[in-house]
């Protein structure tokens, strides 16, 4: 049994202020990573004395559009991003993300900067956060930062949140012109489904022609991070000339070159693949039928 | 600890661990409508609607929604006065051993106040955190599409 003494928290200050005067706090928003490592006793939940109960805090429940980005409170809940019109009409890959996430039950409770926070390699919202290159606001008693979210990951279940820092909402910026996303999944069934698999792409089109790729698989490394080498082999390149398939081989290569061959590589290197290559499929007929 | 809870429109006086979960207060009180299956968010058997927003009560804490409205399978109908999706659920023979039923009901219910109409997709969908290890969906589905007539009819 873990044993930690429960504290709700009113208000955003008074969650900072238990934050700035406690060591060992943990806090717990919509619960639905966290109760579950309590339940099970995993190591990830262990070694804290408080819990700092911040679901209530409605300052932190918003998704907003402003000049140049689109800024979600970090205690959105997954619910608020499938029928936001604000993130349909901008990041449809989001609300496309976020509706396979667990279950109704869940996508109720659970939050944007939970899943960022919990930082699991299979987190169905960093792919597609990353390759939007999303900032974390992250506050303080004292202030303020703002960090790319790449930057804010630290390994698998690690990030470089301090003791004392809330975060407070994620910044994604707008796309321009000529931008297509595509999120793809693969688990072992519909629902209650944790990725085996995950994969966000971002990418303009101008003339024919990709600029500014952006390709993060997830569930894939360590942690979501974006595979440049890939993006690099359409960079610039015509739509016509670029094989879907051949792309998706040399994602899966650039995959095993980062893990090195583990138990579930012989999987992973075929379905990564796949997904490569139905993200570009989709993306490139979208992108003709938008001529 | 003690709070008052507001439960199928009553506020209630109720003592709890500190670490109890909403499930436990429900059931320690009386509310044992709502079914404990596998505490750990997977089979929606303890559905409960808060603020009239379905969530797993495993999954959220006692001393964490005093001031909300939560609503049990209770609280929507009664045996001698049952909600249509109640009747529904009865009529479409979706009920087999019935540990899946409140919370089945539940997840209609929140679905039906947003969507009168829904397509299977979107039943399939809204119930996709429920689990029935009897019937084996089809009569649930079927008891879904019945209760948004009976709703639309009685309204």
């Amino acid at each position: 049994m873990i044993d930690y003494e429960f504290f709700k928290a009113p208000s955003l200050k008074e969650a900072l202020e238990f934050l700035g005067s406690h060591e060992g706090v943990k806090a717990i928003a919509g619960g639905t990573d966290l109760l579950v490592d309590i339940r099970k006793e995993n190591a990830r939940a262990k070694g804290f004395k408080y819990l700092l109960d911040i679901s209530g805090l409605k300052e932190l429940k918003f998704i907003e559009e402003r000049n140049d980005c689109v800024a979600i409170g970090a205690l959105s809940t997954h619910t608020m991003l499938v029928e936001s019109p604000v993130i349909n009409k901008h990041f449809p890959l989001l609300a496309s993300a976020a509706k396979t996430i667990g279950s109704t039950q869940i996508r109720n409770r659970g939050t944007v900067g939970g899943n960022i926070n919990n930082a699991s390699p299979a987190a169905d919202l960093l792919p597609p956060l990353i390759a939007l290159k999303a900032h974390v606001k992250l506050r303080t008693l004292n202030g303020e930062r703002k960090l790319p979210l790449d930057e804010f990951l630290a390994g698998p279940y690690r990030t470089n949140r301090q003791s004392d820092e809330i975060m407070t909402e994620v910044c994604v910026p707008l796309l321009g012109e000529g931008y297509f996303t595509n999120f793809q999944k693969i688990g072992r069934r519909k629902a209650m489904n944790i990725a085996r698999l995950n994969l966000a792409v971002v990418l303009g089109i101008k003339d024919d022609t990709v600029f500014d790729p952006r390709i993060v698989p997830g569930a894939a490394t360590a942690y979501p991070i974006r595979f440049g080498k890939t993006e690099e082999a359409i960079s610039g390149k015509r739509i016509g000339d670029i094989d879907p398939a051949e792309i998706g081989e040399r994602a899966s290569e650039e995959m095993i070159s980062a893990t090195g061959v583990r138990w579930s590589t012989p999987y992973k290197r075929i379905a990564l693949a796949s997904l490569v290559k139905r993200a570009l499929e989709t993306i490139f007929r979208e992108a003709k039928a938008n001529e | 600890m003690k709070a008052s809870f507001n439960i199928n429109g009553k506020v209630h006086e109720l003592e709890f661990a500190p670490h109890a979960r909403l499930l436990d207060l429900l059931r320690d009180n009386g509310f044992t409508e709502v079914k404990c299956g596998c505490r750990e968010g997977f089979c929606g058997a303890c559905s409960v609607l808060l603020d009239g927003e379905l969530v797993n009560s495993c999954m959220v804490y006692a001393a964490s929604v005093g001031e909300r409205k939560i609503t049990t399978v209770k609280g929507i109908g009664s045996i001698h006065e049952p909600h249509p999706i109640q009747e529904a659920f009865v009529e479409a023979g979706a009920v087999q051993c019935g540990f899946c039923t409140p919370g089945m009901v539940l997840a209609t219910y929140a679905l039906l106040q947003r969507n009168p109409d829904p397509t299977d997709e979107e039943i399939k969908e809204a119930l996709d955190g429920n689990f029935c290890r009897c019937t084996g969906y089809v009569k649930i589905i079927d008891a879904v599409k019945l209760a948004a007539r009976k709703v639309k009819e009685n309204d």
